[in-house]
């Protein structure tokens, strides 16, 4: 349970790990919307998506293994979303039993952008502390403050929330084994008898969650917290030329990628241009 | 049934190489039916590690060593670990955050309907009321009642009473005094003599308190870093300094009054639980000049 695995930090000290949270959250984002403005020449635009990934990891030093083990975590769900394509697309011509063309192109571009997109991700909690994650996150929303949208309490209840991923994850092993040793079954039977399975795992870890949550504002409450008035932060954020390089390269990816899209329009345009 | 360890092995995350912790390392361990057997170590020297392996919370390793309980060999692929939890009952550090029934009456139900699915209502309810008032509860004005309405002492025993409502034949407890008051502590451990007399037939108890170990435990085994240091009676473990130098253990009240007396001149030779220490206390002192 306690193994690495996708959504969690791995600590060192590299070019992504220096560089400010918020910009890092802007490149991820920027970077998912590359993959997903992939339209046209897929191979050249997934390319140069995987490209910026491999770059970026090469300059945060984490091991390929590590970012790769992310998809494990996700397989099931890109096998299902690719049989569904295989077997359920209609368009095109037939290649093998019911299996089209068509079909078979776009599984894999959903493959394609379900792992790209997953990459990215990982990438970004891989080197973002979820400390680090949550105050970048109430630094790009801070501008939403003049619409009295409460940044500062919706950062911080990220931030716990994230805190205590871990400590659930325990919690739930715990309590698992706990109703094991009771002869709690969650391995056989169907799917309704498993879902019924988890009422006894899941009703400790409800109230677990209730007491931690009371302890956890009475120790706030005590060291006087009182939201976001007058708090300063104990680590700045700076936006440095590093950021300012990844945010070129991102910047290159997405215009690179619309180019591509609008590549028949343009040499359409070129060929008119040429005949006038 | 008897426990039989035999050079046992655990790796935590032993795929990934880089993340691999080896918590247990050549573990062997004969626990006889009817001791009381004392599991005592540091924190993080793999105790918790060892006693999930009894019932099958944690299974054995490819090569990484045996156990066999009684008819069980837990190292079969077709080992019935079901049955097996069925005959070694386990008790968590915090049993109370296990509850999760809407009654205290299927709260503790619920082993037994997992194990024994069979049995009448009827067969159920003598089970139920019978392991609730072992623990000293009154189950007649308990059974209907929320497990969540109840003081932190009682939600306790009714944890305990879903553990016991199986009969296990072992009954496995990892720290179960932890967050109890002097008072609690003392039913407790009168709650486990109790069990012991009628109830289970071998106790392995995980404990930080020596006191306990030395009053109650027939044997007890020093974990250190996922090695056993020594296995033996209270007696052979408390009076061998360098091993208890190198454990870092505390010493029982009995065992360090011991050496007190010792530099006073005083040898009292006992096995460490209280009567027996102010029994030869006193013949110490008689047979003497004062
Ligand atoms: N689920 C786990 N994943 C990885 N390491 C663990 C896990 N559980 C325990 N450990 C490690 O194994 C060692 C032994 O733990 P444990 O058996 O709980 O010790 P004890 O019960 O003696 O305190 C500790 O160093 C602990 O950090
Ligand atoms: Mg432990």
């Amino acid at each position: 349970m306690r193994d690495l695995s996708f959504g969690s930090y791995f600590p060192a000290i590299s070019f992504v790990h220096k560089m400010d949270a918020r910009a890092k959250i802007l490149i991820a984002v920027a970077y998912m919307v590359a993959v997903f403005l992939v339209t046209a020449f897929h191979f050249l635009g997934f390319g140069a998506c995987l490209l910026f990934v491999l770059i970026a990891t090469i300059a945060a030093k984490v091991p390929f293994k590590l970012v790769l083990k992310s998809i494990k975590t996700i397989i099931f769900f890109v096998v299902f979303s690719a049989v569904l394509q295989l077997f359920f697309n209609k368009s095109g011509t037939v290649v093998f039993w019911v299996i089209t063309d068509v079909g078979l192109l776009n599984a894999g571009f959903i493959i394609a952008r379900i792992i790209l997109i997953v990459l990215g991700a990982s990438l970004l909690t891989l080197t973002t502390s979820p400390v680090e994650l949550a105050d970048g996150i109430e630094g790009i929303l801070y501008p939403l403050k003049w619409i009295k949208f409460p940044v500062h309490e919706f950062a911080l209840i990220m931030s716990i929330a994230l805190r205590f991923i871990p400590t659930l994850i325990d919690e739930t092993d715990r309590i698992i084994k706990a109703q094991k040793a009771r002869g709690a079954d969650f391995e056989s039977g169907n799917i309704f008898k498993r879902a019924k399975a988890l009422i006894p795992v899941l009703i400790p870890l409800l109230i677990s969650s209730f007491r931690r949550a009371d302890e956890l504002a009475d120790a706030m409450d005590s060291r006087c917290y009182a939201g976001s008035k007058n708090r300063t932060k104990y680590k700045k954020m700076h936006f440095t030329l590093r950021d300012l390089l990844g945010v070129i390269l991102v910047a290159g990816l997405i215009v690179g990628i619309v180019f591509l899209n609008n590549f028949y329009l343009l040499s359409e345009l070129a060929t008119i241009a040429g005949a006038l | 049934m008897e426990i039989i360890v035999k050079d046992l092995t655990f790796t935590y995350s032993k795929k990934t190489k880089s993340l691999a912790f080896r918590a247990l390392s050549g573990v062997s361990l004969n626990v006889k039916e009817g001791e009381i057997f004392g599991i005592i170590g540091k924190t993080g020297s793999g105790k918790s590690t060892f006693v999930q392996h009894l019932n099958g919370l944690i299974k054995v390793q490819k090569d990484s060593g045996s156990i066999i309980i009684g008819d069980f060999d837990l190292t079969d692929k077709k080992c019935d670990y079901k049955l097996l939890r069925a005959k070694v009952g386990m008790m968590f550090q915090y049993p109370e955050h296990q509850l999760f029934a809407e009654t205290v009456y299927d709260d503790v139900a619920f082993a037994l309907k997992n194990f024994a699915p069979d049995l009448t209502e009827k067969e159920i309810e003598s089970r139920v009321r019978e392991a609730v008032t072992i623990t000293g509860l009154n189950y007649d004005l308990i059974k209907e009642k929320s497990p969540f309405d109840l003081s932190g002492g009682q939600r306790r025993r009714v944890a305990i009473a879903g553990v016991l409502v199986a009969k296990p034949e072992i009954l496995i407890l990892d720290e179960p005094a932890a967050g109890l008051d002097p008072k609690g502590k003392r039913e407790f451990l009168e709650l486990l003599l109790r069990l012991k007399n009628d109830f289970v037939k071998t106790i392995i108890i995980v404990s930080h308190d020596m006191n306990l170990v030395a009053e109650y435990c027939t044997r007890a085994a020093v974990f250190m870093g996922g090695e056993i240091l020594a296995t033996g009676t209270p007696k052979e473990i408390f009076s061998d300094e360098m091993l208890i130098e190198k454990s870092g253990l505390d010493l029982p009240l009995t065992a360090s009054l011991t050496e007190k007396f010792k530099v006073k001149g005083v040898a009292v030779d006992s096995d460490l639980t209280v009567d027996g220490f102010v029994e030869s206390l006193c013949r110490a002192l008689k047979g003497g000049k004062i």
